[in-house]
């Protein structure tokens, strides 16, 4: 360790059947600092990390991992953290139904004479929350818990373990502002502590916000590795170099053509189902018109979602009044199907549980909300089907083999090419797109942002619901901020910056 | 590499069904289907005589080939059944299949087919239900296969030549006589308080013993002489279904509780040594003294019981005695001279089906070393 | 290789269990000297397991919903007691007891339908809750004793196709003119395939694996044609094989090419995915369920038609075999994934078994034993190669 160095990763090669992961990446990552790793999704971090980690047991690779100036051979997870290296997923792996306490000790718990000890586990359970700032009861019930404390009590538990090293697999990806910023603080406080972070993120903003090295990779390569600067960082270079190109501008220009008011919702009000009095919706009120692209911004849990999902027919909470008109008449939704008759489409924040069936084809997805379209004398005909699917793909560009091949063998931009030229072949009037580009990385970002101006140009209405204030500031042309169920502000996209939709996201006006 | 295999074996496959082609199956008539490739023919026609059951012109294998289609192995006589069938089948020269169906009724249909497959010339059939074999025993009597039904009638078929079985009327009235007796010997004076039992209903003959019995019975109720405390004496209500023991035990702790909290139960109707032991222990579990209780089958548990003196009698249907005769029968088939005589016929549903009766035996620790003494078996449960 | 994979598909998986059936037939029929491949013998397998895989049709799409039906059983025995009973007491003719037993199936699934959709309880228990109602239900209302149905009723589950027309064919030329309807049938789909390839692409395919494909079908339901034509004369491809093949058939349509086909899968994949994609999953779930009890009346009637009356016993575990059937043709317990062809396939594999090892003279008690290793063999092959495929 006379370098200075905790961990380093030596001409790692990975290959995989037919393909390279990685190769010959070598990775460097001081004592006591928060390290970002960043590549475009499919560059091959969460391989490198998967070696590092064990999960690809040693043998199955070349290189060296040289762990506090040891040679390590990893067989499996256990050993690397009982050597100190710890990864916390970007899927929670938390038990849901049992309490704090019990996932921290999952599988280590103190047993004295065959028995739990639990007033050991508790003490020592709170001692560890309250190192990563989280004053809650040790007996709380994980599902009670809000994403960002669930985040923290993942790293309670690696701190349980003794962490030297903690790596974080896009740690903010599910995370609101406020969480986010109180994770990264976290992980400063940590690295006083001694313990070094690596994080892989694709939110540049973060890794400027708090690392001390980046190191890019692209197609399972190290490309670029530099020092960051006192929270500084040249975010266009890191770019260029994830992406291998240079993007100048991160949304493409364009200029609105904006016509009639399309929908108009009037004093929409939701009572959440769980927890009686509670008002997911209070007397909302907005309007979108043809050709414009609308923003909502709001923290996480503001209601965004569940304003869209009580609008695409009802299918959250418990519906307590209001009105929709599209294109000035009064419409009546009561569920999806009368949605999609009304020329409404929804994309969902959640891909994976909740826009896509992971079983199917690219074929059969394109097609899967519109099956009427592609019926001759009542059957589904194949050829249509076809047709349908190898149409959008030229069109949207979705890198695959051929539309026969599951939707699951496709990256999350690609996927969400897909579950878009679903809602596109409804031809809808009004789209609705929550959280269209989490988890997609910055090149496939750049094509949706291409096409939600394709579409708007086409004179649809469009709803971007998103948590990153960037992307609303630089793609919509109006921006509505919720507050607790409360639309409290609206304001033209270019009178608008962070810190004024900040305050109203935060406030009631 | 893993896919290749598959493939290979998938081609193999191919065409080994291809060049199969050309045997199995032939119209049966004699005039052999004539095909282009004269190949075919050819063994179409060598087929025809080989393996198509057609067991008038086949008479290469000894004796000829006996299926025996029994409903399960579950109880002593079943199982003594298959022993006997076999060893007496091939005593005497034929070939036997012996299966037995696990009582469920596809099963059995699909074995009997698989014995007409085999060229059984006679098959013998212990049915799990009596009435469900209709079209499978039709379908033998075209491929011209003798059906002898053993110890149940084969009903809803005109599939069916012959049914050896004991007199089913006759076992329940020397259930119910050797009750009575037990009565008088053990339990003093008149009146008796007794209990019924009834078999699964889905077996035609558990009627029968029952309607035998009560031929006995009915008169003494009606006199006072006994007294059934629960009221219950249909057979709907006394069947016990699928003779299964378990529920027979049940439904005596439940006339025990309900109807003997003050008074003694003096004797029980049987219908089988099953039951009978399932209701001796349920009278042993509340309390009561052991009633007089009657029994069928001289299975080896209850022999031992009816020798300790716990169970009063069973009666005895020689397993060996059924076998025989119907072997007998089969004998005279085969020889060609058709089903022998009898005076005796049911009627199935259908038609007229001639009966071969045996007389059962009642047994009792009196007379069990007499009625066993052809038995070392059993001889040798009746230790002092 | 390459050229292979032109004519029978990209994904040569999914052929492993027609091959292992081929197998076993072929493995059986060494084993028993012959007597497998018979005309009497494939008549017999097919009239004695139809039952089973009209079970199976069902259960597969209650399967690929993400449910169970344990109640299949217990609804068939229900269904045909009550119209053994009615036919009897008011002497119906035998159409209108079909309509009765029908009847029954429907209520039954619009019972068990009611009860998974309205009020959200899962099949499991939905239908353990309705095996013992309707099982009650017909030891009950049976007394457990058999009734006769009525006699007609034999065509459709023993029945053989008339004989007419001259004999020089050597079969029966009912059977024959199903197998010369059914290759044509098969030409002109892929003819009509084939004129079609080009039209997404732009790019023909070759005609070659087009005719290989067709060579290959016609031998093979030539080859089946004559199996079941050439029996005893009165025999034929049997009634309740007809039967099933038409359900076969429009129950691949119905899964492949309706939109609720489509529904169904969608709701077993992902049920949320399903609902925000303008899936009706209630009405999904309600008519899986209906459609499955209203078979498993179907079930009973060719089962009763064979065995002339319905029993007290008639469809216990019978859902067993219906659920082996579906995973053995590689179903997914998750739901989402299965084909009506390859639970046909299953259940073949199932039924061959049994019918073989009968033929050997093998007993239930092993048989059963057999049986339970293939099922577990089978699911784990699949399970194994999907791994690896990853």
């Amino acid at each position: 360790m006379a370098n200075g160095y905790i961990l380093q990763m030596k001409n790692i090669t990975k290959t995989f059947p037919g393909v390279k992961a990685l190769s010959d990446v070598t990775l460097e990552v001081s004592e006591a600092s928060i390290h970002a790793i960043c590549g475009e999704n499919g560059a091959g971090k969460s391989t490198l990390m998967k070696v590092l980690s064990g999960v690809y047991p040693y043998g199955s690779y070349d290189g060296k991992i040289i762990f506090q100036g040891k040679e390590m051979m990893f067989r499996n997870i256990k050993e690397s953290e009982r050597a100190g290296i710890v990864i916390i997923h970007q899927e929670l792996t938390m038990i849901p139904e049992l309490s704090v306490t019990e996932n921290i000790f999952m599988g280590n718990e103190i047993v004295e004479k065959g028995l739990i000890n639990w007033d050991k586990e508790r003490k020592r359970t709170r001692e560890l929350l309250e190192k990563v700032g989280l004053h809650i009861n040790p007996n709380t019930i994980i599902k009670n818990l809000g994403v960002g404390q669930q985040q923290l009590v993942e790293i309670a538990k690696a701190l349980s373990k003794n962490v030297k090293l903690l790596i974080l697999d896009e740690p903010t990806s599910s995370l609101n502002e406020s969480d986010s910023k109180n994770l990264l603080n976290l992980m400063l406080g940590l690295k006083k502590q001694g313990i070094t972070c690596i994080m892989i993120s694709h939110k540049l903003n973060e890794i400027a916000a708090v690392s001390d090295y980046v190191t890019v990779i692209r197609d399972g390569q190290t490309v670029d590795g530099y020092a960051v600067e006192a929270g500084k960082v040249d975010e266009n270079k890191i770019i260029k170099a994830m992406v291998g190109r240079e993007i100048e501008n991160r949304y493409p220009e364009h200029t609105p053509k904006i016509g009639e008011v399309v929908l108009e919702v009037s004093d929409w009000n939701v009572e959440d189902a769980k927890v009686p009095g509670k008002m997911l919706c209070k007397n909302s009120r907005f309007n979108v018109r043809a050709g414009e692209i609308v923003g909502f911004a709001g923290l996480m849990g503001a209601g965004r979602t569940e304003l869209m999902r009580s609008l695409f027919g009802k299918t959250i909470g418990i519906f307590r009044g209001g009105q929709i008109k599209i294109h000035g008449k009064n419409v009546k939704i009561d569920s999806v199907q009368d949605a999609i008759k009304n020329k409404i489409a929804y994309v969902p924040e959640d891909r994976k549980v909740l826009g896509l069936n992971l079983l199917d084809s690219i074929r059969k997805t394109t097609v899967s909300a519109n099956l009427d379209a592609i019926k001759t004398r009542g059957l589904l005909d194949f050829d249509k089907e076809r047709a349908v699917a190898e149409k959008y793909r030229v069109s949207l560009k979705t890198k695959c083999s051929n539309v026969g091949v599951g939707v699951n063998t496709l990256s999350g931009g690609n996927q969400q090419k897909v579950v878009l030229s679903k809602w596109m072949f409804t031809e809808p009037d009004i789209l609705i797109l929550d959280e269209p580009t989490r988890g997609i990385d910055v090149g496939a970002k750049y094509e949706i942002y291409k096409l939600i101006h394709e579409l708007a140009d086409q004179g649809k209405a469009i709803i971007l619901v998103s948590s990153e204030l960037p992307e609303l500031l630089g793609m919509a042309d109006r921006i509505y901020t919720i507050f607790e169920g409360e639309i409290t502000g609206e304001l033209p996209a270019k009178d608008a910056s962070q810190e004024s939709l900040m305050k109203k996201m935060t406030v009631t006006a | 590499m893993k896919s290749k295999k598959v493939l290979s074996v998938l081609m193999t496959a191919v065409l080994a069904v291809s060049m199969l082609a050309g045997c199995g199956g032939g119209r049966g008539t004699g005039d052999a289907a004539p095909t282009a490739d004269t190949a075919a023919t050819v063994e179409t026609a060598a087929a025809a005589g080989a393996e198509n059951p057609a067991p008038a012109q086949d008479s290469s294998a000894g004796g000829g080939v006996v299926g025996v289609a029994l409903p399960w192995l579950g109880t002593q006589n079943w199982a003594e059944a298959e022993v006997m069938f076999k060893e007496q089948l091939e005593a005497a020269g034929y070939e036997a299949i012996i299966q037995a169906a696990d009582q469920k009724v596809p099963q059995q249909q699909q074995q009997i087919e698989s014995m007409i497959e085999n060229g059984a010339k006679v098959i013998v059939v212990g049915p799990v239900d009596g009435s469900q074999l209709g079209s499978v025993l039709e379908k033998a009597k075209d491929a011209g296969v003798y059906v002898i039904g053993y110890d149940r009638l084969l009903e809803n078929t005109t599939g069916v030549d012959g049914i050896v079985q004991f007199g089913s009327i006759q076992t329940g009235e020397l259930q119910a006589q050797a009750l009575l007796q037990g009565l008088k010997e053990l339990k003093g004076d008149a009146p008796y308080n007794i209990e019924l039992f009834g078999g699964g209903p889905a077996d035609p003959n558990a009627p029968n013993f029952f309607t035998g019995a009560m031929s006995v019975l009915q008169p003494l109720i009606d006199d006072g002489t006994l007294v059934v405390v629960s009221g219950q004496t249909d057979f709907t209500q006394c069947a016990t279904v699928d003779w299964d023991n378990s529920k027979a035990q049940s439904r005596m702790d439940a006339l025990l509780a309900g109807n003997y909290s003050d008074i003694e139960i003096d004797g029980v109707l049987s219908p089988n040594d099953g039951i009978a032991r399932a209701i001796i222990t349920s009278c042993e579990n509340s309390g009561q003294p052991i009633p007089v209780v009657s029994g069928l089958d001289a299975e080896n548990e209850s022999v031992e019981w009816v020798w300790s003196g716990r169970q009063y009698s069973t009666v005895a249907k020689p397993t060996n005695a059924l076998v025989a005769e119907t072997v007998s029968i089969i004998d005279s088939l085969l020889a060609g001279n058709g089903m022998p005589e009898t005076d005796v016929t049911a009627n199935n549903g259908v038609i007229d089906v001639p009966v071969y009766e045996l007389p059962p035996v009642v047994v009792t620790k009196e007379n069990a070393k007499e009625v066993f003494a052809d038995d070392p078996d059993r001889m040798a449960l009746l230790k002092d | 290789m390459k050229y292979i994979k032109k004519v029978l598909g990209e994904d040569l998986r999914q052929y492993t269990m027609v091959v292992a059936l081929i197998a076993l037939i072929l493995i059986f029929n060494i084993a028993s000297g012959g007597k497998m491949i018979t005309s009497s013998n494939f008549q017999n397998l097919i009239s004695g397991n139809a039952y089973v895989l009209v079970l199976a049709l069902g259960m597969l799409m209650v399967i690929v919903i993400g449910q169970i039906d344990l109640s299949v059983g217990s609804v068939a025995g229900f269904a045909v007691m009550v119209m053994a009973i009615t036919a009897r007491q008011f002497n119906l003719p035998w159409y209108i007891a079909i309509l009765v037993a029908l009847a029954i199936g429907v209520i039954a699934g619009a019972w068990q339908g009611f009860f998974l959709s309205r009020l959200g309880i899962p099949g499991f228990i939905t239908t353990l809750g309705g095996m013992m109602i309707f099982r009650g239900g017909v030891i009950w209302i049976s007394n457990s004793i058999s009734v006769p149905v009525p006699s007609e009723l034999k065509w459709f589950g023993a029945g053989y196709l008339p004989e007419w027309g001259p004999a020089f064919t050597g079969m029966n030329n009912s059977t024959l003119l199903l197998g010369i309807i059914a290759i044509a049938v098969y030409v002109a789909l892929q003819l009509r395939k084939f004129s079609h390839s080009g039209d997404v692409t732009g790019i023909k395919e070759e005609f070659w694996p087009y005719a290989v494909r067709i060579g290959l079908v016609t031998v093979i339901i030539g080859y089946v044609t004559w199996l079941f034509g050439s029996g005893r004369p009165g025999t034929s491809f049997p009634i309740p094989g007809l039967i099933l093949v038409l359900l076969i058939i429009l129950y691949h349509l119905i899964t492949e090419r309706t939109s609720f086909g489509r529904h169904v899968y969608a709701v077993g994949g992902n049920k949320s995915a399903a609902e925000l994609s303008g899936v009706n999953v209630k009405r999904t779930y309600f008519l899986t369920m209906l459609n499955m009890s209203i078979l498993a009346a179907v079930a009973g009637i060719l089962f009763v038609g064979r065995s002339t009356a319905a029993g007290p016993a008639d469809g216990t575990s019978w859902e067993m075999d219906a659920i082996a059937s579906v995973f053995i043709g590689g179903a997914a317990v998750s739901g989402g994934v299965g084909t009506v062809i390859a639970t046909m396939v299953g259940g073949l594999v199932m039924a061959v078994l049994n019918n073989g090892l009968m033929l050997m003279g093998v007993g239930a008690d092993k048989t059963q034993v057999i049986k339970g290793f293939v099922l577990l063999a089978a699911v784990a092959f699949d399970v194994y190669n999907k791994k690896n495929r990853r």
